[in-house]
């Protein structure tokens, strides 16, 4: 079993690369299977990794708990067990993602649709404040904390000076940066000189980003290579 | 009754979000990690849009014979097998993992490592020293690939043994060594962090505004056209 996955896996990897030479039936084959499998992957994991463990198990046991309690044998825990009725409302609200499918009951959708959306801006904005606009004005400040000799810091916990040098041109780059993307104000004069160097910040960050991503690939292309030169050709001996 | 519930639906959501997470108090986070509970079990029923739209897409390519419709089976062959062999059986049944390890594990990281050829391709037109700002890309993208092969402090060890006395080793000289992934890692954490810091904030100010602007009500595409 173990040398026919190497062999599938394989054949559509040389499927995928076969797009290299042009456009091809073995190339749209390995595309439509792998969105069809992608699709059934998400389908299993949200059902068996959310709906399942979340909404299910909880309702049903809750609804065994109803039935203990009916027949009067009641414990805390049966009690406690109960709550998980109240797990009907967002299976509910889910259950309306199929009036889509509907043409007269679609606008139901827009239910489900609004708590995920209220649901999703209330919980950005404490976190966005927290993580992103506190914990990053912290960072950029942070450092200048242990600029020696100006502030009571032991003499090994200081920084150097290269390292205030990054410091000063971190807060630069921020405010910059900050700058071009400040639009409610003209880009002249000053401000626009600012915004200037903000540009080339961005444009550092776009080509470190770019390296990144590029080596990134490679990395995964002589992933693929080394299987199958090492597992795919490996494997003949095993055949043959 | 179908734009003002959905309107007060994701007010009292969204408000009962920020107030929980704001509130210490036993009953306050109770609330919060049960809502949260609520989002995540109403969630993966938005799956259902998503599936029914690419079976739509996808019969009606089948039905009317468009151009490469037998791809469009292979589709509804991967999806459904996966769905046969994973929803009864759960993800940890060995034919399901041995699907996800052999057959989309591999096609996914072909497909990204393809991206690979495109990039570079896509790179060697477009990447011409025409502007000051170009430059600064260029020059900041081919560090950041040289810092992380070894060939690139290989290359840069090799020019620093061509200065004087670089072979003494309490030369200055040596203080310089293995200077690309130095070097490319400063760029990483001093200019490229400054630029994705201050995008990060810009972004985080929008979100906060247009999260502001959902909840009041103010911002109402999500509901869509009609009445």
């Amino acid at each position: 079993m173990e040398l026919f996955g190497i062999w599938v896996a394989a054949f559509l990897t040389l499927c995928i690369y076969s797009f290299l030479y042009r456009d091809n039936p073995f190339y749209r084959f390995a595309e439509h299977l792998f969105v069809g499998i992608s699709v059934g992957y998400g389908i299993v994991i949200a059902i068996h990794q959310g709906v399942i463990p979340l909404a299910w198990q909880p309702l049903s046991e809750a609804v065994s708990a109803l039935w203990t309690e009916i027949t009067g044998e009641t414990t805390p825990e049966i009690r406690s067990a109960l709550w998980g009725l109240f797990k009907i409302i967002p299976i509910a609200f889910g259950l309306l993602f199929f009036a889509r499918l509907s043409p007269r009951h679609n606008w139901l959708v827009r239910y489900p649709i609004a708590i995920l959306i209220g649901f999703g801006a209330g919980i950005a904005i404490p976190n966005m404040l927290q993580a992103n606009i506190f914990e990053q004005t912290r960072a950029t400040i942070e450092p200048f904390g242990a600029i020696g000799p100006f502030v009571d810091v032991p003499p090994e916990a200081r920084l150097s000076a290269l390292d205030i040098f990054g410091a000063i041109l971190m807060v630069i780059g921020v405010i910059c940066t900050l700058t071009y993307f400040f639009f409610s104000v003209e880009h002249r004069g000053p401000i626009n000189w600012l915004s200037k160097v903000g540009i080339a910040f961005l444009m550092i960050g776009f080509g470190a980003a770019f390296g990144n991503t590029v080596m990134g690939r490679l990395a995964l292309m002589i992933h693929r290579v080394g299987f199958l030169i090492n597992e795919w050709i490996g494997s003949f001996g095993a055949l043959f | 009754m179908k734009r003002q519930v959905p309107l007060a639906l994701c007010f009292l959501f969204g408000i009962a979000m920020i107030l929980t997470q704001f509130s210490p108090h036993s009953y306050s986070q109770a609330v919060y990690r049960e809502v949260i509970v609520w989002g995540l079990i109403i969630s993966p029923f938005a799956l259902v849009l998503a599936v029914a739209t690419l079976a739509q897409t996808h019969v009606s390519r089948i039905r009317f014979r468009s151009e490469h419709w037998q791809y469009s089976i292979v589709v509804f062959v991967g999806m459904i097998t996966m769905v046969c062999v994973g929803v009864p059986f759960g993800p940890k049944n060995s034919v399901f993992e041995w699907l996800y390890d052999n057959v989309q594990v591999p096609m996914d990281a072909t497909m990204f490592s393809l991206l690979a050829f495109f990039i570079a391709s896509a790179a060697f037109r477009a990447f011409r020293a025409r502007a000051f700002e170009a430059t600064l890309l260029l020059i900041a993208a081919m560090i950041v690939m040289l810092g992380n092969v070894p060939v690139g402090d290989l290359f840069w060890n090799k020019l620093l043994s061509l200065i004087p006395g670089s072979d003494n080793p309490e030369s200055w000289v040596n203080s310089f060594a293995d200077g690309a992934s130095r070097f490319r890692q400063w760029i990483l954490d001093i200019p490229n962090g400054a630029a994705r810091r201050g995008i990060i904030l810009g972004v985080s100010l929008g979100v906060i505004s247009q999260s502001i602007r959902i909840i009041l009500g103010i911002e109402r595409s999500y509901l869509g056209g009609g009445d």
